[in-house]
């Protein structure tokens, strides 16, 4: 008999999640993200398919001085790297160009060689050769065989050719002339192709000087090994016909002639489009790593297109300015939404020396035009890409945005947006460089691939723990902590009857109540900081902001309303929490803030938790005190409550993968509040808590379950959802219909939902507080 | 299935347990002599020499005049000693009057000893002959080498690599204890195996010694000939080469199973067998309490439960896989992970929790012993613990269920009378169902007849 518990509740371990959709994806995907099918590599494999299996490669020779080595290659594509080794920075600034980061914790790192990330090493200017003998110097061991093979198999193609946009022309270009016969071979190319001198069907091509890397962070490496491409090389180029490209691109993607190109924009001689004159202001001071990324990208003195990757917090803004600054063409800045476009034109103005009338906003609420020939643009994915019928307005600016050539696309929060967003955005808008912005790589639904070949290469990672003990971003302390189920909470929970209840009642338990309200009155009070409470839930959302009274803002909440509760949290000593659905995931900046408590999430979105955690990851206080042994060890805390024995048990393992794999630890803790206290809290009686019970289950399964409904909480989908609710008036009517398509793909029925709720929010507002009021 | 407590006992201690006769007979050998004076306390020792030249018993109660007050204890502990190794012969007189004197074996042995200095118990072969010793590292790494490839034959029968001399009922009595061998199943390690497997190895080479002598009677030799064979073999130089036909049948079979451990390296002479002594044999009898040469550690766990091991061992990586799973070998890297599934399977085999967690704080590798950090992050050991205590929360009690009451009186009734005999589990009255321990089944059997 046991003593209570019927459920056996599997939490899978810490290391160990499922993965099914990992290794081969082949089939089940589109075109897009299907050109690596085998060899795809996403960390979530590494479980999965190594399961049981252990890889012996004891065989391979150590070489006597291993000891001062710092890795150890393996036939598989993984690499051990160790953090003590003196030349640690060397080989972790060679690595992370060359392979994926698995995980990086202190003492030891793990990276994956992958087709992907050799495809990006290969375009910011490292050679197979290089590649090879660097590793081999670093490598305790003899390179495995395998390893060599891969790389040369991987990277013979990458690389070779590159498109160049050059005084409005568009080139392609190798130092291989045979590689460029091998493509105009290609039906598609050579039509494409545009001949100088009108010779058709010459095999001569253009032969100039390239200019060679100018990077100095390899060259210091490992006693003059030289890491950059050689100094000068004769580059052959031909040029092709600007209405052709995409179709030329497509041709050379590797489902096809497999020579993907690389894009670089040679702004320094780009006569054609209008200077934007930039700077970065004097008090702008790049940070190592930004300097490193930045690196990067323009390595060779032409701007790169590729993704950098940053933690939140840690200063991506600035970079995505930097390059606006160096490129000094107009820019056109994509972000998720309204709020963080205001934030990014603010940004604009801060760190660079732009005149205010050359920054302008283009959202629902606000379309600014730019005066001059040249100016930065700061818009939604959603204004780009929207399908619709449009406002005359904003319909002259899109047009705008269409005729223009932009020097720099920048584009925030990659990760979140859908491929086919990206897709339509980037085919509507022609720019000589992309720069994609994010801080975390993951995806739930593995299309991180389609990034790679959209945008570009993943040009830089920065590594949280090193930016943690450098003092850039804050040093959080995370905790998960377990509210055991009241017996009343968890016999309704194992129910059948209240299978879409499940999530609310796990939710509500009201030990994690009393638990919230505990954290709450400690920070307030012991600390004095100012804390964030986030829950998917509304209705868990709604409950506990109500019986704490604390301000609350989901998605709903009117922009004024947020903007008033957003300003009290920031300067009033009195409003120290404010209660967040999902909507304050992203973008929406709160630096005051140094404590989050996760009430309920989004099942196992370990972006989600990554992006949660950026809330506060921005450094506060001195900068002396946050470095490695200064006076505060942690100065932000970052609480998740689960209930045990329930589904999110299991959730939060999964939600934590990403955050463990950049080094950060989970503290268990089981008590809270402590034993010898809380009888002052919230649902200390009995009767309180069958109250509350009886709340839950009397609420209809729709409210309840409310958040099923945003099932991706790509931010893209939630706004289109509150401008819906809005007014309709104010934006073209079609919206809403954009937005029930979207949802309609991946929950059938959905929209019916949503087509039935009232659409004026006072209203909507009301019939909340008729529920649960 | 006997439990053997594992104790790291002294090897004296396993000569004092020997009866009379035999220890006596111990004493003929002056190398034994020796070795059991080097092995007692100072205390002791110091008595010893004092009365080496008495030939008169002399009487505990001017023994106790000698030592001051705060000694008395130290004192006791010296005099249990030498009569328990039969060094001090205790006489009591006819006044009831309790007074030693030295074994008069023993005695005449350290005398002559003491007049004629030590003679080795053979002469190791001249230089001239053996030509190719081995090293003191070759010799070294030979002993680690058949020491852990015997372990690892220990701990994992069902893989031979290599097979040992041992003969299979020699390797059972062994793995005894360590192993639970049953019938048709693969065999396990439990709990003091995993223990024996966390000492370090002069504990364990004591225990398989231990082992090997006390069941040296099955094998037909006398235990005592054992002892001073192994006592004398600590008298030998390490890395010398001896000649093996100056030694006797008993010693000669012995050498074999010596060198299957690593205490010994036998090598082929042009005429003769040499047999070479390894640290591990002329350690053997020092006291195993002070293992001054702790091992390095090897180990790193990092906050994301994953675990390096800086080792060649195929040992060690057998270790880490009753806890954790193997991912990758490398030449001298061992990558795994420490999952709850992992150490499901070790709380199951009786590893507890609280064992890991110590043999993954005392193997640490020094790199991450010497930060401020706790070496293994607290959130594994954290985690470790918890689901330790998991598996503990489901608790599992015998019972009987019992249903179809005629009436609800019969049935309520029915609960009474199992609460009241403290065995009520669970009840439903509404469906008067209820749960019954089992031990009380037959009263509430005998109680239910009793209502019809």
């Amino acid at each position: 008999m046991a003593g209570g518990h019927g459920e056996k509740h599997h939490r899978p371990s810490k290391k160990h999640k499922s993965s099914s959709s990992s290794a081969k994806i082949t089939e089940s995907v589109d075109d897009e993200s299907a050109y690596y099918g085998e060899e795809f590599d996403d960390d979530n494999n590494r479980d999965g398919d190594r399961e049981g299996k252990k890889m012996d490669f004891t065989k391979l020779e150590l070489k006597p001085d291993h000891l001062n080595r710092p890795l150890w290659a393996c036939a598989d594509g993984r690499i051990f790297l160790e953090t003590f080794s003196s030349l640690y920075k060397q080989a972790y600034d060679f690595l992370i160009a060359i392979a994926e980061p698995v995980c990086r914790p202190e003492s030891m790192h793990e990276y994956n060689l992958t087709p992907h990330s050799l495809y990006a090493a290969v375009s910011v200017g490292l050679e197979t050769e290089t590649i090879i003998s660097v590793l081999n110097k670093l490598s305790k061991t003899k390179l495995p065989k395998e390893m060599i093979d891969f790389i040369y198999a991987s990277t013979s193609n990458y690389g070779k050719v590159k498109l160049v946009l050059k005084k409005n022309r568009y080139f392609v270009e190798s130092p291989f002339p045979e590689v460029l016969k091998t493509l105009l071979r290609d039906e598609v190319i050579s039509r494409a192709r545009l001949s100088s001198e009108g010779s058709v069907g010459t095999d001569s091509f253009t032969i100039s000087k390239a200019i060679g890397e100018v990077e100095g962070t390899h060259d210091e490496l490992l006693n003059g090994i030289e890491l950059a491409a050689a100094e000068e090389k004769e580059t052959h180029a031909f040029e092709v016909d600007p209405a052709q490209v995409e179709n030329v691109k497509q041709r050379c993607l590797p489902n096809a002639l497999n020579y993907p190109m690389l894009e670089e924009y040679d702004f320094r001689n780009d006569t054609v489009n209008a200077d934007l004159n930039m700077e970065l202001k004097p008090q702008a001071q790049p940070r190592p790593y930004q300097e490193k990324s930045l690196s990067k990208m323009f390595g060779n003195g032409r701007a790169r297109s590729g993704i950098i990757v940053l933690p939140c917090g840690a200063g991506k803004s600035l970079v995505g300015v930097s390059a606006a600054c160096r490129i000094r063409k107009s820019c056109l800045c994509l972000a998720t939404n309204a709020v963080s476009v205001d934030q990014w034109a603010f940004q604009f103005s801060l760190w660079s020396t732009i005149r205010e009338d050359q920054i302008c906003r283009f959202t629902s609420d606000s379309k600014e035009r730019f005066r001059g020939n040249a100016g930065v643009v700061v818009t939604t994915y959603n204004m780009v890409a929207f399908g619709g019928k449009r406002s005359e307005e904003s319909e002259k600016i899109i047009e705008e945005i269409r005729n223009r050539e932009w020097g720099l696309l920048l584009m925030d929060e990659v990760h979140v947006v859908p491929a086919h967003m990206f897709r339509k955005v980037i085919s509507i808008t022609k720019s000589h460089c992309k720069l994609g912005l994010t801080a975390t790589l993951v995806r739930e639904d593995d299309r991180i691939t389609d990034l790679n070949f959209l945008i570009g290469p993943k040009l830089y990672e920065a590594n949280w723990l090193d930016l943690v003990k450098g003092g850039f971003i804050a040093n959080v302390q995370c905790a998960e902590v377990w509210c055991p189920m009241t017996k009343e909470f968890f016999a309704e929970y194992l129910r059948k009857e209240n299978s879409k209840k499940k999530q609310a009642l796990y939710v509500m338990n009201p030990n994690k109540f009393r638990a919230c309200e505990f954290l709450i009155r400690f920070h307030e009070q012991q600390r004095g900081d100012k804390i964030i409470v986030f829950a998917d839930n509304l209705f868990a959302l709604t409950e506990y902001a109500m019986k704490l009274r604390k301000p609350m803002i989901y998605g709903a909440t009117s922009h004024q309303e947020r903007t008033r509760i957003l300003h009290a949290f920031k300067n009033s000593p009195d409003v120290n929490t404010v209660f967040l659905s999902k909507v304050g995931d992203n973008s929406i900046d709160i630096p005051e803030a140094n404590v989050i408590i996760q009430i309920s999430s989004h099942a196992g979105s370990r972006r989600q938790e990554a992006q949660r955690l950026g809330r506060i990851l921005r450094a506060k206080g001195k900068h002396q005190d946050r470095m490695a042994g200064g006076k505060e060890e942690y100065n932000a805390f970052f609480y998740s409550l689960v209930s045990t024995d329930t589904q999110e048990m299991y959730y939060s393992t999964k939600r934590q993968q990403f955050l463990i794999d950049q080094g950060y630890s989970f503290k268990i803790i089981t008590s809270l509040p402590p034993a010898d206290s809380g009888s002052d809290l919230s649902y200390h009686t009995r009767d309180d808590q069958l109250q509350l019970l009886g709340k839950v289950l009397n609420a209809g399964d729709d409210m309840v379950g409310l958040e099923q409904l945003d099932e991706d909480t790509d931010d893209i989908a939630l706004i289109k959802a509150r401008r819906t609710m809005r007014s309709m008036s104010h934006m073209s009517g079609a919206d809403g219909m954009a937005y029930m398509e979207f949802s309609k793909g991946k929950y059938p029925g959905q929209g019916h939902l949503k087509s039935i709720k009232p659409k004026d929010p006072t209203k909507r507002h009301s019939l909340f507080k008729k529920r649960f009021g | 299935m006997p439990q053997v407590k594992i104790i790291a006992k002294n090897f004296m201690d396993m000569v004092a347990a020997l009866p009379a006769l035999k220890l006596d007979k111990l004493y003929d050998n002056t190398f034994i002599c020796e070795a059991v004076l080097r092995s007692l306390p100072p205390l002791a020792k110091k008595y010893v020499l004092q009365l080496l030249y008495i030939d008169e018993p002399v009487t505990a109660k001017s023994m106790e005049d000698w030592v001051l007050t705060d000694g008395v204890s130290k004192h006791r502990v010296a005099i249990d000693r030498l009569i328990q190794l039969r060094v001090f012969l205790e006489i009591t007189d006819r006044k009831k009057e309790t007074s030693y004197r030295l074994n008069p074996k023993f005695q005449g042995n350290l005398q002559h000893y003491i007049a004629h200095g030590g003679v080795l118990p053979r002469e190791s072969m001249s230089s001239s002959i053996t030509v190719r010793l081995p090293t003191a590292e070759e010799l070294d790494s030979y002993a680690l080498e058949q020491w852990e490839s015997f372990l690892l034959q220990l701990i994992s029968s069902s893989q031979p690599e290599k097979t040992t001399s041992f003969s299979s009922s020699m390797m059972k009595i062994f793995q005894q204890g360590l192993l639970s061998l049953r019938d048709k199943e693969a065999p396990k390690l439990t709990e003091s195996g995993f223990q024996f497997l966390l000492m370090d190895t002069n504990a364990q080479l004591w225990y398989i010694i231990r082992e090997y002598i006390i069941n040296s009677e099955v094998r037909g030799v006398d235990s005592a000939d054992l002892i001073s064979f192994l006592l004398e073999l600590s008298f030998h130089v390490t890395g010398q080469a001896y000649n093996a036909s100056t030694l006797n049948e008993i010693q000669r079979s012995a050498i074999n199973d010596l060198a299957e451990l690593g205490l010994i390296k036998l090598q082929q002479g042009r005429k003769d067998n040499w047999f070479i002594p390894t640290k591990l044999a002329t350690n053997l009898s020092v006291s195993l309490s002070d293992s001054s040469s702790r091992k390095q550690g090897f180990v790193v766990v990092e906050t994301n439960f994953r675990l390096y091991a800086y080792s060649t061992s195929k040992l060690h990586c057998e270790i880490l896989r009753l806890f954790a799973r193997v991912e990758y070998q490398l030449p001298n890297l061992i990558v795994g992970a420490i999952t709850k599934e992992s150490l499901y399977t070790a709380f199951e085999n009786g590893i507890t929790s609280e064992q890991i967690i110590s043999f993954l704080q005392q193997n640490a590798h020094p790199r991450v012993c010497d930060r401020a950090a706790p070496s293994v992050p607290e959130n594994v050991t954290d985690q470790i613990r918890l689901w330790e205590s998991d598996l503990n929360r489901v608790e599992v009690t015998p019972a009987n269920f019992y249903d179809e009451f005629p009436s609800k009186d019969v049935f309520e009734g029915a609960c009474d009378y199992a609460r009241d005999n403290g065995g009520l589990l669970w009840e439903d009255s509404k469906r008067m169902r209820l749960v019954v321990k089992a031990e009380i089944h037959t009263l509430m059997r005998d109680y239910l007849h009793r209502q019809k």
